[in-house]
């Protein structure tokens, strides 16, 4: 800590006569209102949400109830609707976030190599992430109609098949897909980008010197050196796919059916339409369980940079 | 032969490049350019690219649908949201880089807040507020459901953990040589944050906030479940054009340009920071 006197090198802040507080008071002092509002609203429900998965919650029959133990658990992992909607969660995750890492870095080599317009090209990229998934999803029902949207009539024109969108069970979920692929591809693109033109020149010109070809650089060089940036991308693009819930509410509120019933739709649907709160939030429970341990995952490498800065400034 | 090819690799470079936006741009042309349309252009095939423009669905989306209302109620929510967010999150940020306080536990028990998804705790907000609107406090404060206090604090709650990171990022960019020789000269340490800290952390600041703006404005969940129709934001007012005969295509666009416009000019504006304020301050752009 710089706050310990036994390390009043650089690191410590100087002292000044007659400062009431400490180094360490001032410093939790500073970090008091977050931390209170932290606690507060996110401790408290999540206990209540912890407290009610022992309970009855039924509550269009009323109250929160009587603690039943493990039931609610022993239901909701007995329940095939819940591990459907974690299948359709796994789907889409997978297949969005695979589609927007290959393309997104795609677009940021292609953009990389790129002289002409480029403050032009990475404002319009930008544009889609600045829209709300409730309003543009919304929008994009129109695109996907099937009699006067634009997707079908260029299709047609093209003279391939013209599917119905959002209506077909068998295409809805990769509708979805797509239009989170229009929304977050250009994120991938430009943090991939930003990580191409921070690389360092140096092992590049010796390794162009020794002759080394482009393929050789590409997978012995570039890629090892951006590992660090696409993983970030790639957890912050897989926690947000997981917990999709804007998208699919405004694009087919899970439907046809349950074909595109995502894990947070399904939570929604129980919890808010149907009042199973027990049920609800023992997915819930179960859910930020299975995010808290991705999320250990992505932040302890930017954790640990933030540290090493703190503590070495 | 070599100048040969590589005119043609740049010629595909950016007729690829070309298409590329074409794709992310068009769907948002495609909104405005509905917004102009007048009924009868709308629901036609194939879709009209000319078309005598008109304003009817603004007027439409604005007076019949009363959509100032909701605007409003995003103003209020959102700009109250992110000055509180930016007040707290501004000190405990530079708590962080400046003192590490809790050595990285409690930074990290911050962000991971943020990975929390909203739905997994919006059912316990829901009876929170429901509750917490019943009592005295509660009352003059707002909280209860369907009241702007409700979605204030929610908005707060989610965009704290964002926002310091960011803020600690900035911090960190600090030297802290200029703050040392502002506490020899003999400046308390309050004196220090407010003239020296604060003022270099400026830009970094504003790009918290605009970054905290657009979330709270293009939030969804919260403001759905949480609200009926009094505090009710943009991203719900658009549904609210569902109606039995189908979707207003024309107001729906209009609406929808009204209300991601000004997203959209932040974000032209500050597109330098995208990048890093996007990775919470890890990657800079």
């Amino acid at each position: 800590m710089s706050s310990t006197p036994a390390s009043s090198g650089p690191a410590a802040m100087p002292k000044t006569k007659g400062a009431g507080l400490s180094d360490r008071w001032f410093s939790v002092l500073l970090i008091a209102p977050a931390m209170l509002i932290t606690l507060i609203f996110a401790i408290l429900p999540l206990a209540q949400a912890l407290d009610v998965t022992f309970r009855m919650g039924d509550l269009s029959r009323g109250k929160i109830g009587d603690y039943v133990g493990l039931e609610n658990y022993r239901v909701v992992f007995a329940d095939s609707a819940f591990w459907q909607a974690g299948w359709v969660t796994l789907k889409f995750t997978v297949v969005a976030v695979g589609l927007q890492m290959i393309l997104g870095v795609g677009i940021a080599f292609l953009l990389h190599g790129a002289t002409f317009a480029k403050g032009l090209t990475r404002s319009l990229l930008i544009l889609p992430l600045a829209t709300s998934a409730a309003v543009t999803g919304l929008f994009w029902r129109y695109l996907y109609d099937t009699q006067f949207g634009v997707m079908n009539w260029v299709l047609g024109s093209l003279g391939l098949p013209e599917p119905n969108w959002l209506g077909d069970y068998t295409i809805a979920l990769w509708s979805v897909v797509l239009f989170d692929i229009w929304q977050w591809t250009p994120f991938v693109a430009l943090i991939a980008l930003a990580g191409l033109q921070a690389l360092p020149k140096e092992p590049f010109e010796a390794a162009e010197l020794d002759g080394a070809s482009r393929w050789r650089i590409l997978t012995t060089l570039t890629f090892p050196l951006l590992k660090p940036v696409l993983f970030l991308v790639l957890v912050l693009r897989t926690i947000d796919c997981v917990r999709l819930y804007d998208a699919v509410a405004v694009l087919t509120r899970g439907g046809p059916g349950t074909a595109t019933e995502t894990m947070t739709f399904y939570l929604y649907r129980t919890g808010l339409k149907l009042f199973r709160m027990d049920y609800a939030s023992t997915m819930a429970v179960f859910f930020l369980y299975v995010m808290l341990v991705a999320a250990v995952f992505a932040l302890t490498p930017l954790l640990k940079q933030f540290t090493d800065r703190a503590k070495e400034a | 032969m070599q100048r040969k090819t590589s005119v043609i690799i740049e010629i595909l470079r950016y007729g690829t490049i070309f298409l590329v936006l074409g794709f992310f741009v068009f769907p948002i042309f495609w909104m405005v350019l509905t917004s102009f349309k007048p009924e009868g252009a709308i629901m036609v095939s194939p879709p009209q690219f000319f078309f005598t423009p008109t304003l009817e669905n603004y007027a439409h989306a604005l007076f019949d649908k009363n959509f100032l209302f909701y605007i409003k109620n995003t103003l209020i929510i959102s700009v109250i949201s992110t000055a509180i967010v930016v007040a707290f999150g501004s000190l405990a940020a530079y708590s962080f880089a400046r003192y590490n306080v809790g050595d990285g536990h409690i930074l990290f028990f911050i962000l991971s807040t943020k990975m929390m998804p909203a739905i997994a705790v919006i059912l316990p907000y829901f009876l929170i507020f429901r509750d917490v609107g019943k009592t005295a406090i509660g009352k003059s404060l707002h909280l209860g459901l369907d009241q702007h206090g409700a979605l204030i604090v929610s908005y707060v709650m989610f965009n704290l953990p964002f926002a310091i990171w960011l803020l600690v990022s900035f911090f960190l960019d600090i030297p802290r040589s200029l703050e040392h020789s502002a506490r020899l000269d003999g400046l308390s340490r309050i004196q220090v944050l407010r003239k020296v800290t604060f003022p270099l952390a400026a830009p970094g600041i504003a790009v918290t906030a605009v970054f905290t703006l657009i979330f709270c404005w293009n939030e969804f969940l919260f403001a759905y479940i949480l609200t009926r129709k009094m505090a009710s934001t943009v991203t719900v007012g658009v549904e609210s054009f569902f109606t039995l005969q189908g979707i207003l295509w024309g107001p729906v666009a209009a609406a929808a340009t009204i209300s991601v416009a000004p997203m959209l000019i932040f974000v032209l504006v500050m597109q330098r920071y995208m990048v890093r304020g996007l990775t919470f301050g890890a990657v800079r752009g």
